[in-house]
């Protein structure tokens, strides 16, 4: 198709292709309104449903502006009504669709798509039903840390806010009087604020690894805010979009050049800020055994981080759990020690494990401490690619 | 798919989280969550297991709630004079106002407030927010915070990243102390207006040591608070004030004597504080509860309604923060009424609740203003366990509610194991009014001649536990 063309395409005039990008909208009004920037996701995921290309789908139900719940639902209206983006909702959904054998879409956000993608190497998600719609990511933040920033930074009432996006820079918050609030990142950061620290360092804003990568970078003109543009990255999200356009459920247009240059910039500048974080955090340390002891001398056995990690797949029996006993008297916990190694080759940062754990151990940076030189001295990436964990490959000939 | 946001029963800690259901029962974490931020301890993680569901049940026989709820009537009123109704403090605030009409004759939250000074009830019912505990210089813990109420010890650590100290009065060290002082040494401990006391305040803890911490708070002018086991002990506290209450203590009393001989219970288990020879003693004893328990297997009438994240209400936690249920489920005030011979309406107990608190709607981002009145001064009479070995059981959410966990064990110090010649990976036997156990030890900086154990071994007498040990 023609880079000219910039009038809206019917259905019979597409086909849509892995490898090709365009701008889209959803064509029901309220969806375009409440979407995080056009509504194109929501309706894709609906129209998905209905026509039944998938049994079920997964959405964020919204609690408040600061709060969502994830659900697999079957209900198209369910589904229309979960449009929009939470930036202070740091779900990750790779758990919660494993071992169901769904077939489903969901949205996903870099760490939920590499999450899917290593619960799929582990047999426990079925990729071939699973049509994973990224979402470009530069950062979600925990929702009490932006209340307590709101506060104290913004000197606003979390009550009174009404919608938030980031826009050059800065993290922009609307209250319902019509105001905008705008902070820059940098600025919120340095004061403890802003995004979550593993989001910082992330290095995966547009999710090459899904099935289709939604954003609102490269939207010019007219339609900045107002829609989505969408990169196609397989066979499945080729499907999904041309079932969403066939179903009536969105219009799309090719982007300008502008915009696809504009998109590719701010990727890289993104990555670039991400590895800037990196070296930061990951300051060269002496005495690291002592440095983790430390750190983990308040862990008080509670589960979650491995409960939340969406790259672990072990069940109720695993070597880290069957190694440790609560009884035992070690220095440091086998459960920890044993973690640290298997996950050294999948750990994907996705700072779940240390957004719930009860006495606050950084432990997405301690777990990164292991990760780090293992994935790029073997130059792998979890969750980026179908190849399997370097660890895991090591098998004996026979 | 059903999604609940709920709070965790575990302790009046107050955790929110949610509850998935799909066939089976899962949790993801509620993050924007005040008291917890989302995250849970050990218990919370636990809940799936927790809530197992119950039947209602006459005499071992499945029947309707409805049923039961007669059954329940029936014999409540034929045993007129020997009923009592205990209720811990598991249920929404509005239950707690429909039970208290039907437990006019016998009412008992658990709590032994007879045994302390009147002016103390609402120092003991209410705590304090948790952003006091962040902002407190010197902090005094009486309490193990990991094992007891967990999500307090990133509130601990946060106080002490700010500069706090913080001195523990516990058996063992404990790792975010900075000093640690035996109990038996409580003359050195230092206090100042400075300081925070934490404590806690639940159906077994000793009378004299309540009073104790109160009166050392007292004297410095320090700041008290006391935390607590169930999820809303401080509604069932504080709505209780002006009841007449028997305490927990008289309960276990009068059924031993046999003046009670009809027990009924709101969403507690009774197996896991009353002894079982004191419990058989009884004629009836009737359970209304949304999960199935040791106690509802004993039970002559179970009357079953939903879990407690299915129910509409209103529940305090230690903060004295109003926290709304994200159910919508009303039976288990349908079955009260039943009981009582009345109808219960959820809309006038909730105007009733938050009357009581001086608000117009529950927000779990505020916390209403409650009066905790200076009390007077205390004598307390606090002794040094005489045994030369005891005991002591660290009482957790897995004891209150009987859920087992991984923790079979007991913590003695390095100076036991080599007075015993205990082997590594050994156990240890424990001796008590003629019982005699074996268990698997931890070793950890705990005073000499000092076990603990966060389990139940059947051979405890109270919390502490004079016994005899041996290789
Ligand atoms: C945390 C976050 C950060 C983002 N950062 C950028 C960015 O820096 N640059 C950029 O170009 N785009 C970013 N996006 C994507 C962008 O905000 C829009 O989601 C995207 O353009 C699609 O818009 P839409 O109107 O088509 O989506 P909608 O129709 O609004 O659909 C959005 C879908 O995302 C789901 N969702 C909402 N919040 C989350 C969440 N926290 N986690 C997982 N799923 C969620 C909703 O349930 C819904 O299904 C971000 C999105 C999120 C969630
Ligand atoms: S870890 Fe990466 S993909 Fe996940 S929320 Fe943070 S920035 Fe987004
Ligand atoms: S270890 Fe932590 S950061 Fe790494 S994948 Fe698991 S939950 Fe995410
Ligand atoms: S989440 Fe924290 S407290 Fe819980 S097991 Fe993991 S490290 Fe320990
Ligand atoms: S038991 Fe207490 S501390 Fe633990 S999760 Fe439940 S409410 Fe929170």
């Amino acid at each position: 198709m023609s880079q000219d063309s910039q009038t809206i395409k019917t259905a019979h005039q597409i086909v849509m292709q892995k490898g090709e990008m365009y701008v889209g909208w959803s064509t029901k009004e309220d969806v375009r309104k409440r979407g995080g920037s056009g509504g194109l996701v929501t309706s894709m995921l609906a129209a998905a449903l209905e026509k039944k290309l998938v049994d079920a789908v997964v959405v964020l139900k919204k609690m408040n502006e600061f709060e969502a719940v994830p659900i697999i639902t079957s209900d198209v209206n369910e589904v229309l009504n979960s449009a929009g983006s939470l930036h202070s909702v740091p779900s990750n959904f790779a758990k919660l669709i494993a071992n169901r054998n769904l077939k489903v879409a969901l949205p996903a956000k870099g760490c939920d798509v590499r999450g899917i993608i290593e619960q799929g190497k582990r047999n426990a998600i079925n990729l071939d039903n699973t049509f994973i719609v990224g979402l470009n990511c530069g950062g979600s933040m925990h929702p009490v840390v932006t209340r307590e920033m709101l506060e104290v930074m913004y000197k606003i009432k979390p009550e009174d806010v009404h919608g938030e996006e980031i826009e050059k820079g800065k993290l922009i918050f609307e209250t319902k009087d019509g105001k905008e609030h705008a902070i820059t990142i940098d600025e919120l950061e340095e004061k403890g604020y802003g995004r979550r620290e593993s989001c910082r360092y992330c290095t995966i804003k547009i999710p090459n690894n899904a099935d289709i990568a939604c954003g609102n970078w490269g939207v010019t003109g007219d339609l900045a805010g107002k829609a989505t543009f969408v990169e196609i990255t397989s066979e499945k999200g080729a499907k999904l979009l041309q079932n969403a356009i066939d179903a009536g459920y969105i219009q799309v247009q090719k982007p300008d050049e502008k915009g696809v240059a504009a998109r590719s910039k701010i990727k890289g500048v993104m990555e670039g800020l991400g590895k800037k974080w990196k070296d930061k955090v990951f300051v060269p340390m002496d005495n690291r055994l002592e440095y983790f002891r430390k750190e983990l001398e308040n862990c008080i056995d509670c589960g979650a981080c491995k409960a939340v990690c969406p790259t672990c797949s072990c069940g109720d029996v695993s070597k880290c759990t069957e190694f440790h006993f609560r009884g035992d008297a070690y220095r440091m916990s086998m459960y920890h020690l044993v973690r640290f190694l298997h996950l050294a080759d999948s750990c994907i940062g996705c700072g779940q494990c240390a957004d719930v754990c009860p006495v606050d151990i950084p432990l997405t940076r301690l777990y990164r401490r292991f990760a780090n030189p293992v994935q790029e001295q073997l130059k792998y990436e979890p969750g980026m690619d179908m190849r399997k964990p370097p660890f895991f490959e090591a098998k004996l000939e026979v | 798919m059903n999604a609940y946001s709920t709070i965790c029963p575990g302790c009046n800690f107050g955790c929110g989280l949610y509850i998935r259901e799909n066939g089976t029962i899962d949790l993801d974490f509620r993050k924007s969550s005040p008291a917890n931020a989302g995250k849970l301890c050990r218990f919370g993680m636990s809940l799936p297991r927790l809530y197992k569901p119950v039947k209602s049940m006459v005499e071992g026989k499945e029947t309707t709630p409805e049923e039961a709820a007669k059954e329940a009537a029936r014999r409540i009123s034929a045993s007129k004079g020997s009923v009592a109704f205990l209720s811990l403090g598991n249920t929404t605030c509005e239950e707690v106002l429909a039970f208290q009409k039907l437990a006019v004759p016998y009412l008992c939250t658990g709590a032994n407030f007879d045994a302390l000074p009147k002016d103390v009830y609402l120092t003991l019912s209410v705590g304090i927010p948790y952003t006091e505990i962040e902002a407190a210089k010197h902090i005094v813990l009486f309490i193990d915070p990991y094992e007891q109420y967990p999500l307090t010890v990133r509130r601990l650590l946060s106080a002490k990243k700010k500069g706090a100290k913080i001195t523990s009065v516990w058996w063992k060290d404990l790792p975010l102390a900075d000093e640690n002082i035996r109990p038996a040494d409580i003359s050195k401990l230092q206090l100042t207006k400075d300081s925070l006391v934490i404590s806690d305040f639940h159906p077994l803890s000793d009378a004299e040591q309540v009073k104790s911490v109160l009166s050392l708070a007292k004297n410095a002018g320090a700041k008290v608070t006391f935390l607590k086991p169930f999820a809303n002990s401080t509604g069932a506290y504080v709505l209780s004030k002006d009841a007449k209450q028997k305490s927990f203590a008289q309960l276990v009393e009068d059924i031993n004597k046999g003046t009670v001989k009809t027990l009924f219970c709101l969403e507690s288990d009774p197996s896991t504080l009353i002894p079982s020879e004191t419990l058989s003693k009884l004629t009836n004893l009737i359970i209304q509860t949304g999960h199935a328990s040791a106690g509802t297997a004993k039970a002559n009438v179970v009357i079953a309604h939903e879990p407690l994240y299915r129910k509409k209400g209103t529940l305090i936690n230690n903060e004295g923060r109003g926290q709304a249920l994200g159910g919508a489920g009303t039976n288990g005030l349908e079955a009260l009424g039943i009981i009582a011979g009345t109808k219960f309406e959820f809309d006038s107990l909730h105007d009733a609740v938050k009357k009581a608190l001086g608000i117009q709607a529950v927000d779990e981002f505020l916390i209403p203003k409650y009066d905790r009145p200076a009390y007077g001064a205390i004598q307390a009479a606090a002794k040094p366990p005489e045994a030369k070995t005891t005991l002591v059981s660290v009482y957790n959410p897995f004891m209150w509610f009987g859920l087992p966990d991984d923790n079979d064990f007991v913590e003695l110090n390095l100076n036991t194991v080599r007075a015993l010649k205990l082997l590594k990976g050994g156990t240890l036997k424990i001796k008590s009014n003629g019982s005699t156990i074996e268990k698997k030890f931890k070793v950890a900086p705990v005073q000499d001649n000092i076990l603990l154990t966060g389990n139940r071994f059947g051979i405890e007498k109270g919390s502490i536990t004079p016994v005899e040990i041996s290789r």
